[in-house]
């Protein structure tokens, strides 16, 4: 069973939360280890396998981005996120040459204010940039589950997984950037 | 299904409750205490005490006495070496990968000793319910790592019990609280005791307990408060304390603070080191202030994990000793800007909540459910010694996650797999929880065996592993040694022990008893020589009491508690004659006298 199949989902990628958390929740009474404390071994088993990978499930469903990364590994396409993306060379250029510099300042004790400041400018750019990210991935996100409900060739499908997984792992790669600025400025 | 009971096996002390028809109680002692304190007292003569009876002892027999045993639980010496320079005890110097502490003649690892606590709740609930009990629910701080719930499991064991269910025990305080009566809120629960600080945010929708995020710190309790307090004495007299003035010294420290709990000051008294001061409030709080903020950081972190702002804590439940501190309170209700529960005695609450904790897992109650998350990220080791996280803190337990491994050598039959817990990104900041290997792989070319491991953590939020070649679809065995703590064979070992210590100690009883019989008895017969019916008998009828009277003095140097009974039976059959002789001559003379009287 795979984890839309647990909650009786389409694989599709715009879940609404609160029916998935109420049906988490009717699961849980259902399959839960506390419920079965006087079951046969082999059923209290069962229910301990079926409520790790209930919880699995909901852990993995509830976030957008955790849910689309299953989803396209599930169909064999990686989302590799340590790769510098191309369209975002410069900017990884530029952000690290900033720390880079910040990084020793610190070292010897120099003032840091200007440094800190064109640090800050670029995370300002990078946000910015993600959350474009964000509204491609959303995208995305809707064009997939058209796929699903009026099912488009396999090829359509096999062509718009691909673009997810790179969208994931730019969008990965830029969220780890600007969290790595913000740790830097709050130093 | 059999009874189950509710255990808070805590640093300071433990208890032990029980639900019936749906509401819990603590069950108390013979001499009506609710409170077990958890401390063991070996004796020169063999004898163990547990509770009060022990805590009697601290002063006296401070070396002997036993306590804060949960601070060692499922730790190794290097991660205690501050607290036992402050405690009276000593450790065995076979300490690496679990502590074990030198008492009553021999070494004992932390869940043996905790294992004397829980053996005392089992008889105080035995005797409260008229019923034997062997099904419990154990509670510890959520922020337990495995090693530490393991190391609770085994104590359970060890006494003889069948632990159904480890539950954090900021989790069974927002049971007892009867807060699924309200439909639902988020509740946060400030957990401060003896020796560990816990918070937990839990999100109630509809009987369901769900818990968003824990945090917490392992090291941090009412014992750092009274080390404070500990450390001004020790400033302002320049005193070097003993073991037994380090025990004076705690206690009125312990003393101060819980007065300061209802009084603006307090007077401390130590004519031992002539030492006399007032402690005001104002004082005492500044003295303990930072204290106080360090429990305030795991609380912004919990908050942090679980998405939400302060402001959006509809219930604040305080656990533990700790929180009758004034300072704890309004540091607290400051955070939360809340109102905050105090409505149970902190002490007993996290009890209560195993008890009601219990009843779930009866049966009794299906409109109540907790899902709790594992405090700490699981990962295992990858090259460079980096720790790569695979069930992420915080997941609702039970959690699973699988990862493949392979071969790098041609041949290769074995994998090491190192499984870490921690939130650090490089291994040796991380806690080691276990290394196994990966056996008998089918010998094949370098990187083409699929070796499937699935990582599972229980409700317990204790770890299984599995793993299963896909290419052969043959299960694996798997071998796991825990860094800190004990094997299962070992657990096993201690199981027995304690089943022969408890059999010595009643055949030990046996032959006391046996030999105090025949002492009374060679007595009476020593004494009955200068009787006249006994010079008057057949001189073969006193050779037979004679060689029955030297059997026994004999026997009475065995160990053998039935040796002796045998002789003393021996002795009794021969003497018998002459008992009866002196009996009614006795009768006789005592007639003749009353007669005498009776004339006058």
């Amino acid at each position: 069973m795979n984890y839309f199949e647990v909650f009786n989902l389409e694989p599709v990628l715009n879940i609404d939360l609160d029916s998935l958390e109420r049906k988490f929740h009717t699961l849980s009474r259902q399959y839960h280890p506390d419920f079965h404390t006087s079951s046969p071994p082999e059923e209290r088993e069962r229910a301990l396998r079926m409520t790790a990978l209930l919880n699995d499930s909901y852990r993995t469903l509830r976030e957008p981005s955790k849910r689309a990364e299953y989803l396209v590994r599930s169909q064999g396409f990686e989302v590799d996120s340590s790769k510098v993306p191309q369209a975002l060379l410069a900017e990884v250029f530029e952000v690290n040459e900033e720390m880079e510099q910040l990084r020793a300042a610190r070292a010897a004790g120099d003032d840091t204010d200007a440094l800190v400041e064109a640090l800050e400018g670029s995370r300002v750019h990078i946000s910015r940039m993600r959350e474009d990210y964000d509204q491609r991935l959303q995208e995305a996100f809707s064009k997939w589950d058209g796929l699903i409900s009026d099912p488009g060739s396999d090829e359509m499908r096999r062509e718009q997984l691909s673009k997810l997984a790179d969208i994931l792992a730019h969008s990965a790669y830029i969220r780890n950037m600007e969290r790595d600025i913000e740790s830097e400025v709050a130093h | 299904m059999a009874r189950i009971v509710g255990i808070d096996l805590g640093t300071t002390n433990s208890l032990v409750a029980v639900a019936e028809d749906g509401t819990p109680r603590i069950i108390a002692g013979p001499d009506g205490s609710r409170m077990v304190p958890s401390v063991i007292h070996f004796g020169a003569d063999q004898s163990v005490s547990v509770g009060n009876a022990a805590l009697e002892k601290m002063f006296d027999d401070s070396g002997h006495t036993i306590f804060s045993i949960k601070r060692f639980m499922g730790k190794g010496i290097e991660d205690v070496r501050d607290d036992l320079s402050l405690l009276p005890f000593e450790a065995s110097s076979e300490s690496d990968n679990i502590i074990r502490i030198n008492a009553g003649g021999r070494a004992y690892t932390p869940p043996e000793l905790s294992a004397f606590v829980l053996r005392e709740l089992k008889e105080r609930a035995e005797s409260d319910l008229a019923e034997e009990i062997t099904n419990v629910v154990i509670t510890v701080p959520a922020y337990f790592n495995d090693a530490q719930r393991q190391a609770t499991k085994d104590a359970g064991r060890i006494a003889g019990l069948d632990v159904l269910r480890i539950v954090n025990e900021p989790t069974a305080a927002s049971l007892a609280y009867g807060l699924q009566e309200k439909k639902q809120g988020i509740i946060a629960v400030y957990d401060f005791g003896g020796g560990t600080f816990d918070i937990s945010i839990l999100k109630l929708t509809e009987g369901i307990f769900e818990v968003l995020s824990t945090s917490g710190d392992t090291h941090l309790g009412g014992d750092d408060i009274d080390q404070a307090l500990i450390r001004m004495v020790q400033e302002e007299t320049k005193a070097e304390l003993d073991n037994r003035g380090l025990g004076v010294v705690r206690a009125a420290m312990r003393k101060a603070k819980e007065d300061l709990s209802a009084s603006e000051k307090t007077d401390i008294e130590l004519p031992e080191l002539n030492y006399s001061r007032v402690l005001s409030r104002d004082e005492f709080d500044g003295r303990i202030a930072a204290i106080i903020e360090r429990t305030l950081v795991p609380c912004r972190q919990a908050l942090k994990d679980a998405a939400l702002e302060a402001r959006a804590i509809d219930e604040v439940v305080m656990v533990g000793g700790s929180t009758r501190v004034p300072l704890v309170r309004s540091r607290v209700a400051e955070l939360f800007g809340r109102a905050l529960h105090t409505e149970l005695n902190p002490d007993e609450v996290v009890a209560l909540g195993a008890a009601v904790q219990a009843d779930i897992l009866s049966g009794n109650r299906r409109d109540t459910l907790l899902l709790d998350v594992s405090p700490l990220s699981l990962g295992i080791e990858t090259i460079g010694g980096v720790m790569s996280t695979i069930i992420p803190r915080n997941s609702t337990v039970p959690a699973s996650a699988t990862e493949s491994f392979t071969t790098y050598v041609e041949g290769q039959t074995n994998v090491k797999i190192h499984v870490l817990q921690g939130e650090r990104e490089l291994v040796e900041d991380c806690r080691s929880l276990a290394e196994f290997d990966l056996k008998n792989i089918p010998p094949m070319p370098a990187g083409l065996p699929r070796i499937e491991v699935k990582f599972l953590i229980d409700a317990d939020g204790i770890l299984n592993v599995s793993a299963m070649e896909k290419r052969t679809g043959k299960f694996q065995s798997v071998d796991i040694k825990p860094t800190y703590g004990l094997t299962d064979e070992q657990v096993e070992t201690m199981i027995l022990e304690s089943f022969e210590h408890a059999e010595a100690d009643i055949d030990v009883r046996l032959v006391i008893e046996a030999r105090n019989e025949a002492r009374t008895v060679l007595d009476a017969c020593e004494r009955s020589r200068v009787n006249e019916e006994y010079v008057q008998l057949p001189t073969e009828e006193k050779q037979e009491i004679e060689t029955a009277v030297e059997a026994l003095r004999e026997a009475i140097n065995t160990e053998d508690h039935q040796v002796i009974r045998d002789a003393i039976e021996q002795l009794n059959e021969k003497t018998m004659r002459v008992a009866e002789l002196i009996m009614t001559a006795a009768i006789g003379k005592a007639l003749k006298n009353k007669r005498v009287r009776e004339i006058q």
